[in-house]
């Protein structure tokens, strides 16, 4: 029996199948190392741009490869940290992936499909060191433009693998088409602290610098008149 | 480095003497010794053989100090359903976990010990990692995980005490043409089960790469576990469509029925394998490169693939009946 195998038989038979089989569109989805899969997320973003007219700032701070994290808002039940993670995929052409999926089927199964990670230190580690893009969601609140607490056992690995932290805002209208996600540069940590000091001050940095970002965002009560309309592409409520 | 004298246990199963031609052509390789229940599936040049059951301590152990080797490869390790129901399995890894790692703990030329494990030993309980790395607590969910993850601990037990490295390789699951798998078997039915609400992604690897693993571990004295298993993954849906059989969709308690439907029809469904179609098993294989050597050369997809692409068994009768 020889060691090595010819794949060529392999190939031909399963070309076939893919070809030639009832499913064959489900056999050429194609599933990352994590579970994603780009199929599923392409079609997830179609729908999410059907409803949602998104307005995209800041995305070329963006790493073309290498791991960072983009910190977020969110909003209570809105499932911020999915929306941004399709948009910029399609944005960056790169997969970018959430960090927050539950862990029960179906959710968990189809967050995991979508790009989700669980909400575990290691896990971000993990995809950071194998060069991903992760959206850290700040906890829901009910005002649009207040920020929620944000986890730093989640921001740590990035400050332990040396690796950039966008702080980013997100306002999405409830009622109208408009959806607007700015990412600010990256936010360095204090070269002063060696220990885990380092990872809390980032978080209340990247904190701070999003809770600036949603004030220059303004309101729909702040802005021009022309805000005041709904698909003008800004503001909103 | 020359002339070092190699055991491997259980040498007569696929992987085992897949392991086996991979090692006669190392350079550092003079004595290679194998000891199994079973003869070899496949011609071996220099390797000699000794036909032992893994219950016979006081034999193996006279072997095994006998040879003195310098590395050991333990590959006797039953996976539940492959060639034994899970309690003989379970009994007969146990039996030859004892029988050799307690007979080469006397040998003392040992350099190296390398011990066959799995990703299973990580366990798939709610909230486990996705994708868990080398360092990821050892937490086992199944049956065959709580096997692989008593080896490991006694391999290193073992190795602390007598100041012997220890690398368990942690495999995904092993599928080949001559690979009794039980995932393999089911995915190659013609009618697959699988699990519609969830659906997770699992990898595994060819029997060729593992046994890569296993003698890349042995010739570079590993001293660390490593995970071996192919790039990517696959979902059961996805294998079923690939392999163009008919899948049919399970929610919860259909699975009872399905598992006995399967074991009727000669493809038992074993707890670990379960797991896998419910929970997805995935494990990080980036550091194959830096403590092996090597990357994985193929992708999940490939490999189940090349699953449905080998050729079923075809019974032969005799010519002339004998008895």
């Amino acid at each position: 029996m020889p060691l090595d195998r010819s794949d060529t038989a392999a190939q031909a038979a399963s070309s076939a199948a893919v070809d030639t089989g009832s499913l064959g569109i489900l056999a050429r989805w194609d599933i990352d190392d994590w579970g994603r899969d780009a199929t599923m997320v392409r079609a997830a973003a179609r729908l999410a741009n059907l409803r949602w007219s998104t307005t995209i700032g800041g995305h070329d701070r963006l790493p073309k490869i290498g791991g960072a994290i983009v910190v977020i808002n969110g909003r209570r039940f809105g499932l911020t940290p999915w929306f941004v993670a399709l948009n910029l995929s399609n944005k960056v052409g790169r997969p970018v992936r959430f960090v927050g999926r539950p862990d029960a089927a179906p959710f968990g199964a189809l967050a995991r499909r979508l790009g989700g990670l669980l909400a575990r230190p290691d896990e971000v580690a993990g995809a950071l060191r194998d060069g991903q893009v992760l959206i850290v969601g700040a906890s829901g609140t009910f005002d649009p433009r207040t920020l929620g607490e944000i986890d730093h056992r989640l921001i740590g690995p990035a400050v332990e693998l040396d690796l950039p932290v966008f702080p980013a805002a997100v306002a999405v209208s409830q009622t109208s088409r408009s959806a607007r996600i700015e990412i600010a540069s990256a936010v360095k940590p204090s070269p002063r602290r060696r220990g885990p000091l380092a990872e809390l001050e980032l978080t209340t940095r990247v904190g701070n610098r999003i809770a600036r970002l949603l004030k220059e965002f303004g309101g729909a009560r702040t802005g021009t008149p022309l805000d005041w309309l709904p698909f003008s592409g800004m503001g909103g409520d | 480095m020359a002339g070092r004298r190699v055991l491997v246990s259980g040498m007569g199963g696929d992987l085992g003497s897949r392991v086996a031609a991979l090692l006669e052509q190392e350079d550092w390789v003079g004595d290679l010794l194998g000891i199994d229940a079973d003869p070899p599936r496949r011609r071996l040049q220099r390797a000699r053989f000794h036909l032992a059951s893994a219950s016979d301590h006081d034999r193996i152990v006279e072997l095994v100090t006998a040879f003195d080797p310098h590395v050991v490869v333990h590959l006797s390790v039953w996976e539940p359903f492959s060639r034994a129901s899970p309690k003989q399995a379970r009994s007969l890894t146990n039996q030859a976990a004892i029988s050799f790692l307690g007979a080469v703990a006397e040998c003392r030329s040992l350099e190296s010990l390398v011990v066959r494990s799995g990703i299973e030993v990580y366990g798939r309980a709610r909230g486990a990692a996705t994708r868990p790395d080398e360092s990821a607590a050892i937490t086992p969910t199944c049956e065959f995980g709580h096997m692989l993850a008593t080896i490991e601990r006694t391999a290193g037990d073992l190795g602390r005490r007598i100041g012997v490295p220890v690398a368990p390789v942690r495999l995904g699951g092993v599928l080949g043409p001559h690979v009794p798998s039980p995932l393999g078997r089911l995915l190659r039915m013609p009618v697959v089960p699988f699990s519609v609400l969830a659906d997770p992604p699992f990898a595994v690897v060819e029997d060729i790469e593992a046994a890569r693993g296993f003698v890349a571990a042995a010739g570079r004295r590993l001293a660390e576990p490593v995970n071996v298993l192919a790039n990517g993954a696959i979902t059961a849906l996805q294998a079923i469509s690939r392999g163009s059989r008919v899948p049919y969709p399970l929610i919860g308690p259909d699975w009872r029925i399905a598992k006995f439907v399967a074991e009727l029809c000669g493809a038992p469904i074993p707890e670990h394998v379960l797991e896998t179609l419910h929970r997805g098993r995935l494990a990080d294989n980036s550091r194959m490169e830096e403590l092996l050597g090597f990357s994985a050369s193929g992708s999940t997809v490939e490999v189940i693939d090349k699953l449905y692409a080998w050729p079923s068994v075809v019974h032969v009768p005799a010519r002339k009946q004998v008895a």
